[in-house]
C-alpha cells in the first residue's frame, strides 16, 4: 500500500488539472476516488462491465456509495446484483434498467434484499417494477420518489450500447415480438418493417454517462486488454461519455504491443485508468482470481434484514477508506488463495 | 438423439422402489433432460439445472455437442456447473472467447440449433413466465438471455423440477415465448426465428407439444410412474392434460449420468435445495470464513476439475 502511494506521487496533479481533455491525455492513472468524483454526479447514468458475477467492477460500487452520490441511473444485462443491491440499499438509484436480477436462486435466501424491501415495504424507497409490480400504496410516503425497474432482454440491453456505439437512434432486433416486454416497456417500438413488411423490434440507443470496465492489463495511455468473455464491453466503452478502466495490473506500453488481439478498449475511448488489484471482489476476475462464493453467502446472510444491511454497509464500505482497506480487513491471504483456485483453470500468461 | 428407452416389465417392483430413491428430483430432471440432443448440434445452455443437463448430454451421450455460453464462451468440454453464464469453467479449454452481443447475433442468424432454459410457470402452449407472480407480489429473476433464447433457438428445451404451481391457464407475465395462442403459424406470422419450445424434462415424465394444436401432452414417464402417478400428475394441470398414446417408458438414470452429474455439481449447488445444506452454506454457518473454510469449499472445487480434466484430455 505504501509503495503504490509512492508511485503515484510521481503524477503532477496540478500540470495534469489543466489538461481537461481526458481522453487526450498520455497519463490517465487516477485513484478510485478521484476518478468517481471526476467522472460520475448526481443525476448521471452509468453502466459496468463484466457479466454476471464475473469481472464486474464491484469495488466502484463501493466507491459510489462513500462518495453519497444521488439520483443515479444504471443500466446493465444481468447486473453485479449484489452492488446494485447495495446502492438500492441507500436509495441512490432513481432508476434500473436490467434484463435479471437474482432474486430467489440463491436457494431459500434473497439475492437481492433490498430490492425485495423496497418492493414490499418501500424501504428506504418504493419500487415500480416493470409496469406490474409496485409497492402497495399504504407503504409509499408521498415524499420519496420511486425507484423504477425497467425490463429488457439482455440481447436488447446490449444493442442499446451497440446502437449507442454505432451512434445511430437505435438497432432492429427479432427478440421478444409478441412477448409481455415490448408491451410493457414502452421505449422498445414494434414496428412493420418497410423491407419485407414483417414485424420488427427496435431498441433505442443508450449513451451512459460513465462505463467503468474492469480489465486485467491495461497501460498509462488506456489501451485495455481482456481475457476470457467479453461480455459487452467493447460497445459499452463506445457508447459512454466517460470510461474509466480498473485494471488488475498496470503495464507499460511495450506489454500492449505483445497481445494487440486483446486490446478490446483501446486508448482513444479511455478517460480514466485504474491500478486496483482484485477490484471486482467478490465477484471473479478471468485468470486472476475466482468468484469468493463464501463472502456471497455470507454477505447476503448478514443484509436479508435492513438492520443486518446498514450494519454491514457501516463495516464494510464506510469502515473502509478504500479498496485497499477493503482488503486489509477482508485478508489478503483469502484473495491470494481465490487466484490460486483461478490458476488452477486458467491463467493470464505472464 | 440419447434418449433411452425401457419397458416397465424388465424391473421388479421392490427394484424400481430402490431406483426411485436413488435419485433426487434434479437429478432426475438433468438426465432426462441430457438426452433431448443430437450429437453435432450446438447447443445453448442456461445456468444451473438447464447447463447440468447440457453438461451430461456433452460427457456421456453426444461428445460433439459445441456447448455456448451467453457470456461470450464457445465449445468448452464443460469442467464443472456453470452458477453464472460468465464462469470461468466456460472459459478453460474452450474453442472460441467472443463477447456477449456477438452469441445472441449468432442465434439470431440461426447458428443455435437448440437451448437448455428454466422455467417457472408455464400456460398450454409452452409461454413462459420468470418475471412476475402478481397476485404475490413476487419479483423473479427476469428475462436474462430467456426472452431472445425462446425467441431465436432452433428448439427449446425446458428443465426443472416438477411443481403444480408451475401450470397456468394464463401466465401473469409473458417472457419467454413458446406458441403464443397455439394458432398453427402464430411464431411465424410474429417473425421469430426459432423453432419454439420441443420438450419440458421434469422429474414426473416429458412434456411434448403436439406438431398440430401445438399444445403441451406427457409423452415419457420414468419406469416407476404407475397410472395413479400419472393421473395425479393430470390433476396438477389446470387444463385437461393429454396423455400420449403410446406413453414412452424412460431408462432411470444410468450410473454414468450420475457420475457425470456428481462430478460437475462437486459441491452440491443444484442438488441440494437450500444453500444452506450445501457444503458453502455449512462453512458459513459455522464461521469459518477463514483460510482454513476457503481451503475446504474450494478444494472440494479443485479436485472435482482434476478429475473431469483427466477424463477429457
Amino acid at each position: 500500500m505504501k509503495m503504490a502511494a509512492k508511485a503515484l506521487r510521481t503524477i503532477n496533479y496540478e500540470e495534469r488539472a489543466k489538461d481537461t481533455d481526458y481522453k487526450k491525455r498520455l497519463n490517465k492513472v487516477m485513484t478510485e476516488k478521484e476518478a468517481v468524483e471526476t467522472f460520475l454526479h448526481d443525476g448521471d447514468s452509468f453502466c459496468m462491465g463484466g457479466f454476471v458475477m464475473w469481472r464486474q467492477p464491484e469495488s466502484v460500487m463501493r466507491e459510489i456509495a462513500r462518495q453519497g452520490k444521488k439520483n443515479l441511473s444504471l443500466i446493465d444485462e444481468s447486473g453485479t446484483f449484489e452492488g446494485i443491491d447495495l446502492l438500492v440499499e441507500l436509495g441512490m438509484l432513481d432508476r434500473i434498467d436490467t434484463a435479471y436480477a437474482i432474486t430467489r436462486q440463491v436457494g431459500g435466501i434473497s439475492g437481492t434484499p433490498a430490492l425485495e424491501r423496497g418492493l414490499k415495504e418501500g424501504l428506504p424507497r418504493p419500487v415500480e417494477a416493470g409496469g406490474v409490480l409496485a409497492t402497495p400504496k399504504d407503504k409509499v410516503k408521498s415524499d420519496v420518489p420511486p425507484l423504477k425497474i425497467v425490463d429488457w432482454t439482455n440481447f436488447q440491453v446490449a444493442l442499446r450500447f451497440v446502437a449507442g456505439g454505432f451512434n445511430v437512434p437505435f438497432m432492429p432486433c427479432r427478440s421478444s415480438i409478441g412477448s409481455d416486454i415490448p408491451k410493457y416497456n414502452k421505449e422498445i417500438k414494434e414496428i412493420t418493417d418497410p423491407y419485407e413488411n414483417k414485424p420488427l423490434i427496435l431498441i433505442p440507443a443508450y449513451k451512459p454517462d460513465v462505463a467503468f470496465i474492469s480489465v486485467q492489463r491495461a497501460d498509462r495511455r488506456g489501451n485495455g486488454q481482456i481475457w476470457g468473455f467479453k461480455g459487452t464491453d467493447y460497445w459499452k466503452s463506445r457508447a459512454a461519455k466517460y470510461v474509466v478502466l480498473l485494471t488488475e495490473e498496470l503495464v507499460p506500453t511495450e506489454r500492449i504491443y505483445e497481445n494487440p488481439g486483446l486490446t478490446t478498449i483501446p486508448a482513444y475511448c479511455t478517460d480514466a485508468v485504474v491500478h486496483l488489484p482484485y477490484n471486482c471482489h467478490p465477484t471473479g476476475c478471468f485468470g486472476c482470481y475466482t468468484v469468493d462464493g463464501m463472502n456471497f453467502i455470507s454477505l447476503l446472510l448478514q443484509r436479508q434484514s435492513r438492520d443486518g444491511a446498514l450494519k454491514w454497509l457501516d463495516e464494510w464500505v464506510f469502515g473502509c477508506k478504500n479498496h485497499l482497506e477493503y482488503c486489509d480487513k477482508l485478508g489478503w491471504e483469502k484473495l491470494d488463495r481465490l487466484a490460486k483456485s483461478e490458476h488452477k483453470l486458467n491463467r493470464i500468461p505472464a | 438423439m440419447g434418449h433411452l428407452y425401457t419397458t416397465r416389465e424388465k424391473y421388479r417392483s421392490e427394484q424400481l422402489e430402490i431406483m426411485k430413491r436413488k435419485c433426487t428430483p434434479p437429478e432426475l430432471v438433468c438426465c432426462a433432460g441430457s438426452r433431448e440432443i443430437r450429437d453435432r448440434e450446438v447447443v445453448f445452455v442456461g445456468i444451473g439445472i438447464s447447463d447440468l443437463a447440457g453438461a451430461v448430454a456433452k460427457l456421456v451421450h453426444t461428445p460433439n455437442v459445441i456447448l455456448v455460453a451467453e457470456a461470450g464462451y464457445i465449445g468448452f468440454p464443460s469442467v464443472a456447473v456453470l452458477i453464472s453464464p460468465a464462469d470461468n469453467s466456460a472459459g478453460t479449454m474452450a474453442m472460441c472467447h467472443q463477447s456477449l452481443p456477438e452469441v445472441f447475433i449468432d442465434q439470431q442468424s440461426g447458428f443455435i440449433d437448440v437451448a437448455y432454459l428454466g422455467f417457472a410457470q408455464m400456460d398450454k402452449y409452452g409461454n413462459v413466465n420468470v418475471s412476475y407472480v402478481t397476485g404475490k407480489q413476487l419479483k423473479m429473476n427476469g428475462s436474462g438471455g430467456g426472452g431472445d433464447i425462446a425467441s431465436s433457438a432452433g428448439r427449446v428445451v425446458y428443465t426443472a423440477e416438477f411443481n403444480p404451481r408451475q401450470w397456468v391457464k394464463k401466465v401473469d407475465y409473458m417472457t419467454e415465448l413458446g406458441f403464443l395462442d397455439g394458432s398453427r403459424d402464430a411464431r411465424k406470422k410474429a417473425n421469430l426465428v426459432g423453432g419454439g419450445p420441443s420438450a419440458v424434462a421434469t422429474d414426473r415424465g416429458v412434456f411434448r407439444f403436439d406438431s398440430e394444436t401445438h399444445e403441451l401432452y406427457l409423452a415419457e414417464v420414468f419406469p416407476w410412474q404407475d397410472e395413479k402417478d400419472i393421473e395425479e400428475v393430470r390433476k396438477s394441470f389446470p387444463w385437461d392434460l393429454k396423455v400420449a398414446g403410446e406413453l414412452k417408458i424412460m431408462e432411470p438414470p444410468t450410473e454414468r449420468e450420475l457420475w457425470a452429474l456428481r462430478l460437475m455439481d462437486s459441491t452440491s449447488n443444484y442438488i441440494l435445495p437450500s444453500i444452506l445444506d450445501r457444503p458453502i452454506g455449512r462453512i458459513v454457518l459455522a464461521g469459518k470464513l477463514n483460510l482454513e473454510g476457503y481451503d475446504e469449499y474450494l478444494g472440494m472445487q479443485e479436485k472435482a476439475f482434476r478429475e473431469i480434466l483427466d477424463f477429457i484430455s
